[in-house]
């Protein structure tokens, strides 16, 4: 007996309970579906932060201090310790294209006219750091003007949808109150460096002159300077990232005013976009880990409800295994029409548990705006999964019918 | 008793000294010494009261039982050696059952009950639906390829069944009460189905309780407390 025709015949068998067959399989469907919406969301998130951090981001060195015993994100703990003179310095570096200061700026509200909201920070960086690009209108900012940039989450917060062009009161943490004039809105609410996190929420983006106002005495030049949280060193292109990164960190330990600035028990951190890339994997692999190990469970429970249905199966079709067997059927093929009937069904569990996680996984990616990568291989991964989760429970209701003895079977009501 | 006749190159079924024993609490000897001859191409009828035996006699004749002693020697083939998986062989090449309860797949079409047996026997599914649609035409069911047993008449269901027995063209047709859930006038289209089956050169044994469906046979076999009590030669 090939195999098309036991699948046909599982086939016509799981047709005839639809329902039941379909509870069968949910416990492989929730699993499937479990992973697969995990690992869609997590290779869209790997491609979305190779593609932000990746293509033109991966010059970048990404500098802040550390206190050595704080661990976490990118900038975790980061002060500010990097001096203009720090910045200038570390421009002139072999293979430097520039360097980026960057800053939080401490605010309490904007004001769009009467429309007050509240917003805790707006970020600060030198230079004019948006490309055309990156605005779905205006422009950058330039240093040394009142003008901000908003990204759509911040341009929706109030009533009338601010564009470039319109003027923003900030309220500053101190109580002063400065007006400032919209210049672009970008075109996406992601985050526009490694340090702001994951999620999408209203911000503003100021230049840091005039905006920054943390300052010190600067230790070599004797002046007040500002002092900034983290640094982008952008190499001149991807193959000088590394040497880029050493010599920036040999600067910080061995000439910055950085390096006196620093409190004891702070390290200067420098990460490319790679490494930063790394950690993120290394996360994923875990969260991976985990979700797979819930989903391994969820598939036990699948497999003993189609254990347990197969059992059933059996005994309801005992006078039909006495007919094949009647007809010529061997125990080896009674058998297989059981096993194929149970593999059927973890096919067909893991099939709409893929189907239903790559759908949960688009949804997610369009959600948080993440290109959608389709895990192929996990696709495989899923039906292989399901033909053994399918075989392993069906071989004993399987080996029950084929020992079933045909005189028996055939008097069988 | 019957004297025990020889074993011939000719016969279809030959049965030797065949004991069946049962351990229920005590031993039963379901069948305490049979031997029979069904010659090829002969319509034997077997007859005998509940608990006499005939239902074992057809599931060792059959292949279903393994005798406990004797030899089963059929369409040539000595089956008391046999494996379980060369038995279910020898039983879908050279037996075709007919039931008293039809036993059809429900779930599969007429067509597709009918080339079952071809299924077990690895032949290609191009020749076997030829077949099971040639089967099906000779037993008068050619417009109802596609139906379910439960879109049929119990005539037409225990129809599809003849046409599933032959599908092997097997040494022996065994039919076990084939009438006793039809209507009269559907038990004689049947029996008249076995007549000219067996006059096309089939070899039939039916079993039976009705005396009357017993006559369509050439020979009536009696059967008694697992012995066979006498053989009685009908005269057309």
């Amino acid at each position: 007996m090939d195999l098309g025709e036991s699948v046909g015949m599982s086939l016509s068998a799981i047709r005839g309970h639809k329902l039941r067959s379909g509870l069968t399989v949910l416990g492989v469907v929730i699993g499937i579906t479990a992973v697969i919406t995990f690992v869609t969301l997590g290779g869209s998130l790997q491609a979305g932060l190779v593609g932000d951090l990746g293509g033109e981001g991966a010059s970048n060195v990404n500098v802040w201090s550390s206190p050595t015993e704080v661990s976490g994100p990118p900038g975790a703990g980061a002060q500010p310790v990097f001096t203009d003179r720090d910045v200038r310095e570390l421009d002139r570096q072999q293979d430097v294209r520039q360097v980026v200061a960057r800053g939080t700026v401490r605010l309490s509200t904007v004001s769009d006219g009467n429309d007050t909201v509240a917003l805790q920070q707006a970020t600060a960086y030198g230079r004019s750091y948006f490309a055309p690009d990156d605005l779905r209108e205006g422009r950058s900012f330039r240093q040394g003007a009142d003008e901000a940039v908003l990204n759509p989450a911040a341009a929706a917060l109030f009533e009338d949808e601010l564009r470039a062009g319109d003027t923003l009161t900030l309220a500053l943490e101190d109580g002063r109150e400065v007006d400032v004039r919209v210049v672009g809105v970008l075109d996406t609410s992601t985050a526009q460096d490694p340090f702001e996190g994951f999620t999408q929420g209203p911000r503003v983006y100021l230049p840091t002159d005039p905006f920054y106002e943390r300052v010190v005495t600067g230790p070599t030049s004797g002046d007040p300077e500002r002092v900034y949280q983290t640094l982008f060193v952008i190499a001149d292109g991807p193959e000088q990232v590394g040497g880029v990164r050493e010599r920036t960190l040999t600067y910080l330990a061995e000439e910055s005013d950085a390096a006196t600035l620093v409190a004891p028990n702070v390290e200067f951190v420098a990460q490319t976009n790679e490494q930063l890339l790394d950690q993120v994997r290394d996360i994923l692999d875990t969260l991976t880990a985990f979700v797979t190990g819930v989903a391994v469970i969820s598939l036990v429970v699948g497999a003993i409800g189609i254990a347990n249905i197969m059992l059933v199966s059996v005994t309801e079709r005992t006078r039909e295994i006495g007919i094949m067997k009647a007809v010529g059927a061997r125990d080896r093929d009674v058998l297989g029409v059981f096993l194929t009937e149970a593999a059927v069904l973890g096919v067909v569990g893991a099939a709409v548990g893929t189907v239903a996680g790559l759908a949960v996984g688009y949804a997610g990616t369009v959600f948080v705006d993440l290109p959608f990568v389709v895990p192929w291989e996990w696709g495989v991964v899923a039906v292989v999964v399901g033909v053994l989760v399918g075989v392993v429970s069906g071989l004993y209701p399987a080996w029950n019918a084929a020992r079933t003895d045909p005189i028996d079977a055939l008097r069988y009501e | 008793m019957a004297t025990v006749p020889e074993t011939t190159v000719e016969s279809a079924v030959s049965l030797r000294d065949v004991r069946r024993r049962y351990d229920r609490g005590e031993p039963v000897d379901a069948l305490a010494g049979v031997s029979l001859d069904l010659p090829r191409g002969s319509y034997t009828a077997v007859m005998g009261p509940s608990g006499s035996g005939k239902s074992t006699l057809m599931n060792v004749v059959g292949l279903l039982d393994t005798p406990t002693d004797g030899a089963v020697t059929i369409g040539g083939t000595d089956a008391s050696s046999l494996s379980e998986s060369e038995r279910a062989r020898v039983r879908g090449a050279e037996v075709g059952f007919v039931f008293q309860t039809f036993n059809l797949m429900p779930r599969l079409t007429a067509l597709d009950n009918v080339a079952l047996p071809m299924v077990f026997a690895g032949v290609p599914r191009p020749e076997r639906r030829e077949r099971a649609r040639r089967l099906l035409e000779r037993v008068g069911l050619g417009d109802r390829l596609d139906h379910l047993p439960n879109e049929l008449s119990g005539g037409q269901r225990q129809r599809v069944a003849i046409a599933r027995a032959l599908a092997n063209d097997p040494a022996i047709l065994l039919a076990d009460e084939p009438t006793g859930n039809l209507d009269s006038a559907t038990s004689d289209a049947v029996l008249a189905l076995f007549d000219e089956l067996h006059t096309e050169g089939n070899t039939v044994l039916l079993v039976t309780h009705e005396r009357a469906v017993a006559e369509h046979a050439e020979r009536i076999v009696h059967v008694l407390d697992g012995r066979v009590e006498r053989v009685e030669t009908l005269r057309r």
